[in-house]
């Protein structure tokens, strides 16, 4: 299989974006333990196992390991699209930390990405929150900014601010007050099948490099083959739409507001900009005018992709590293012929770098998950254990479980899980780790703003579903979706 | 044992004939309304506080920077709103064609299937086990099930299709604003018509067989026998039956939420989607309470029918 070599791509878009700056400059704050101007796979490989971290001993100095008490706990967990070895991780983090304080009782509770939001907010009206929650980068703004969460940061459970991306502390910011820790970070990157490329006439080692070739190679391919070129995602209510959308977005000099600058205010609405409209040009064009998309791309989420990736039924697709790994365990499932096909699938999937717009702006969402302690008032009982709160978390945001537990998916919340003897096994046993961790200099936040969650999930898929449905031609798709936006900045009805 | 002396009696009733009117009336039949006591007190506390707290709620603004008890009253802004919003009448134009659509048809098909398993025939208990599952099965894994024989590029109708050489490409069923809402009205129907065939199978039990067979003496035909005599003595359980269909369908969220999500373009939305994506997703909680006062007020005046013909149906009883 082609290795791939990243690092000097990624140096020179890297140093070019604004971004950047944004994201791994961080001057107020100390130095971190990693040196982010120097970042690229070859550097992660360096950094890798060349620390060892003892996270007993250090959640020790936060909660005693004796301590006695009780925790109610909602997180983010594993879904159908994560891989087995994720679900491994999450029953070891579990048993591992009721092992660590045999005397705290822990009550758990999992939810997926999709109805976390839901039920978290339905609880804190009727006063029946868990005592501490981990949720989806975009959702910690909006319980801040209403006042259920505690101040938290790093140093509150043992570690230093500077242990974190600058960006990732950025989404657990409200008005200048820190009030969570990030968990993981994570960006995705651009997969594609080899064969698929190969049998359309395409190169097969070599991804599209800008948007406008990601239409034109997706027409390509089903022209040629008739299946799906490129696995658009545009259903409602679902993470995997923004997480598809706003790096086609942004790479076109588009946005929602200027959050792709490197410092954003949010004053302006650009959403329906002509780089805006023309990203979703670009994803009609592939839906309605070439038709060379699932049809099914509106009630679509990725795990709908996953198999028809594996089927070799779709030629390109955006997602984390788990993909390859959720490919094997499918393969695994698989009988007969099936099961041959896909290890071909296998055998041809490639990552890359997410292409760039038209100016060469390469950009990606940083992503990711925070960890909040909520007020007592919004806590079933009306008490919060704060110690069994802060040992969870310390366990889940040190180097080694920070990394664990984002092992196939996303990387460490705590930039000292890249230096540990795990990070170096990853980059052995992970596929294409070092693609998606290449992508990192390019995330992009969320916007850090409470109505977020309602942008992201609900009017810019809207967006998209009234272009791609011809509800709406393409500008005044964007124009609805813009008037929506300023509403709701408005505190419109 | 208490034993009750004239003493005590003509005391009592001197008491009663005390009161006069409503006061008397509630003394007289206070057994009555301890017996039912608690079942109202729960109502006040499961029902009343809900509905009261769902009124006051629609007067308020809820911007998604505030937590609820920080809300802004804007008096009737949120219906205003809703009235004036396009969305509202896309919304309310998809639920009058999917509670109609639904009930209609799965009424008449669960008829037609009762008058089938009404006669004797072999097999008839197997069909109708048979024909009950699409109502016992959950909703959610048959909205699950429904989205994969639907799906757009890999659904089985379409591969199918295809397989036949009766179609070039699999038929875009949920993925169209044309087509989302019949596809799923077929969903809905397919779960509800043995709900209608169960009650108008029970309903055609009461339909006295000697009068058909008089009919048929007369020299009835078979449509003059089902128009003339059975059809009228299904009347009231029609009724009923209508009207809980439609009550259901007014009221459906599992199937259009987990096939398509209202979507898309709102294209599948009904108002309870809509409502919950108001107050869940967007958090709106003062539009989306305003929305549920006018689907309540709607749903009251279907309720009021359905009593006055639960009622009707127990005053033609009495006089038989």
């Amino acid at each position: 299989m082609r290795r791939i070599t990243l690092g000097g791509a990624v140096l020179r878009g890297a140093v070019s974006t604004a971004l950047m700056a944004s994201l791994m400059s961080a001057p107020a704050l100390g130095a971190p333990p990693v040196d982010l101007s120097k970042w690229s796979p070859e550097y992660v490989r360096s950094i890798a196992g060349t620390q060892d971290f003892d996270t007993a001993r250090d959640c020790a100095k936060v909660t005693p390991l004796d301590y006695k008490g009780r925790l109610t706990f909602w997180y983010q967990g594993v879904f159908e699209g994560d891989p087995d070895l994720l679900r491994q991780y999450y029953k070891d983090f579990f048993a591992t930390f009721r092992k660590t304080y045999p005397n705290i009782q822990l009550e758990e509770q999992a939810l997926t990405y999709n109805d976390l939001l839901d039920k978290f907010r339905t609880a804190l009206l009727g006063n029946a929150a868990p005592m501490a929650v981990r949720l989806q980068i975009l959702g910690g703004t909006e319980f801040a900014s209403k006042g259920y969460l505690q101040p938290l940061k790093p140093e509150d459970v043992g570690y230093s601010t500077e242990d974190f991306w600058p960006g990732a502390m950025k989404a657990v910011t409200w008005d200048g007050v820190t009030y969570g820790i990030p968990t993981n970070n994570e960006t995705m990157a651009f997969i594609w099948n080899a064969d698929i490329f190969k049998r359309a006439g395409l190169d097969p080692d070599k991804p599209p490099a800008t948007w406008d070739d990601v239409v034109k190679y997706s027409k390509q391919i089903h022209d040629k083959l008739g299946i799906a070129g490129y696995g658009l995602v545009a259903r409602k209510n679902a993470g995997n739409t923004p997480y598809r959308f706003m790096p086609q977005l942004w790479a076109y000099g588009g946005g929602v507001f200027d959050e792709a600058t490197a410092n954003p205010t949010y004053k302006e609405i650009e959403l329906n900009s002509p780089q805006s409209k023309a990203a979703l040009q670009a994803s009609y064009d592939m839906y309605v005018r070439d038709k060379s998309v699932p049809v099914s791309a509106l009630t679509n989420q990725q795990a709908d992709n996953q198999p028809l990736f594996l089927a070799g039924q779709l030629g390109m697709m955006i997602s984390h590293p788990s993909d390859y790994n959720v490919m094997l365990d499918l393969q695994k499932k698989a009988t007969g012929t099936d099961k041959d096909k896909a290890q071909t699938v296998i055998d041809n999937m490639r990552y890359g770098l997410i292409p760039t717009g038209p100016d060469g702006k390469r950009a990606v969402v940083f992503g990711g998950s925070n960890i909040h302690i909520l007020k007592p008032e919004y806590v079933e009982g009306g008490k919060v254990d704060e110690p069994a709160a802060k040992a969870i978390i310390c366990m889940w945001t040190s180097p080694e479980w920070s990394l664990k537990m984002a092992y196939a998916g996303s990387n460490p919340g705590n930039l000292n899980g890249f230096k540990t003897k795990w990070m170096k096994e990853r980059l052995d046993s992970i596929k294409f780790l070092d693609v998606t961790t290449s992508m990192l200099p390019y995330g992009i936040p969320f916007p850090a703003l409470p109505q977020s969650p309602e942008i992201m999930n609900i009017i810019i898929p809207d967006m998209l579903q009234n272009a791609l449905t011809g509800a709406m031609t393409v500008d005044q798709a964007a124009d609805d979706a813009a008037k929506k936006v300023k509403d709701l900045m408005g505190g419109g009805l | 044992m208490t034993i009750v002396t004239g003493s005590k009696t003509e005391a009592r009733l001197r008491l009663q004939s005390g009161r006069s009117g409503l006061p008397r009336k509630v003394w007289q039949h206070r057994a009555d309304y301890a017996y039912v006591l608690p079942a109202i007190a729960v109502m006040l506390v499961v029902i009343a506080y809900p509905i009261y707290y769902t009124i006051e709620l629609s007067f308020f603004n809820t911007p998604p920077g505030l937590q609820l008890r920080d809300k802004i009253f804007v008096g009737f802004n949120n219906y205003t709103a809703i009235l004036t919003s396009e969305v509202f009448w896309q919304v309310t134009l998809n639920t009058l064609i999917w509670t109609f659509a639904s009930t209609f048809v799965s009424f008449v098909l669960g008829f037609a299937t009762a008058l089938a398993l009404h006669r004797d025939f072999i097999g008839r208990g197997v069909l109708r086990a048979i024909l009950i599952i699409p109502w016992v099965i959950s909703a959610v894994a048959a909205s699950y099930i429904w989205k994969w024989i639907y799906h757009s590029d890999f659904g089985i109708i379409g591969a199918v299709l295809v397989e036949l050489g009766l179609a070039s490409r699999p038929p875009n069923f949920i993925d169209s604003v044309s087509t989302v809402l019949p596809s799923l009205i077929v969903v809905n129907i397919w779960r509800e018509f043995p709900f209608a065939m169960i009650m108008m199978m029970a309903g055609l039990q009461t339909v006295p067989e000697q009068l058909l067979r008089a009919a048929k003496v007369d020299g009835a035909n078979a449509w003059q026998r089902f128009w003339h005599v059975t059809f009228p003595h299904l009347r009231n359980v029609s009724t009923v039956t209508i009207l809980l269909l439609a009550v259901a369908n007014f009221n459906s969220f599992i199937i259009p939420w987990i096939m398509t999500g209202g979507g898309p373009s709102n294209a599948s939305h009904i108002w309870i989607t809509h409502i919950y994506e108001l107050a869940f997703g967007r958090q709106r909680w003062g539009v989306a309470a305003a929305y549920s006062v006018l689907l309540f007020l709607i749903l009251m005046t279907l309720g009021y029918f359905y009593v006055r013909a639960l009622s009707g149906n127990e005053r033609r009883e009495a006089k038989a």
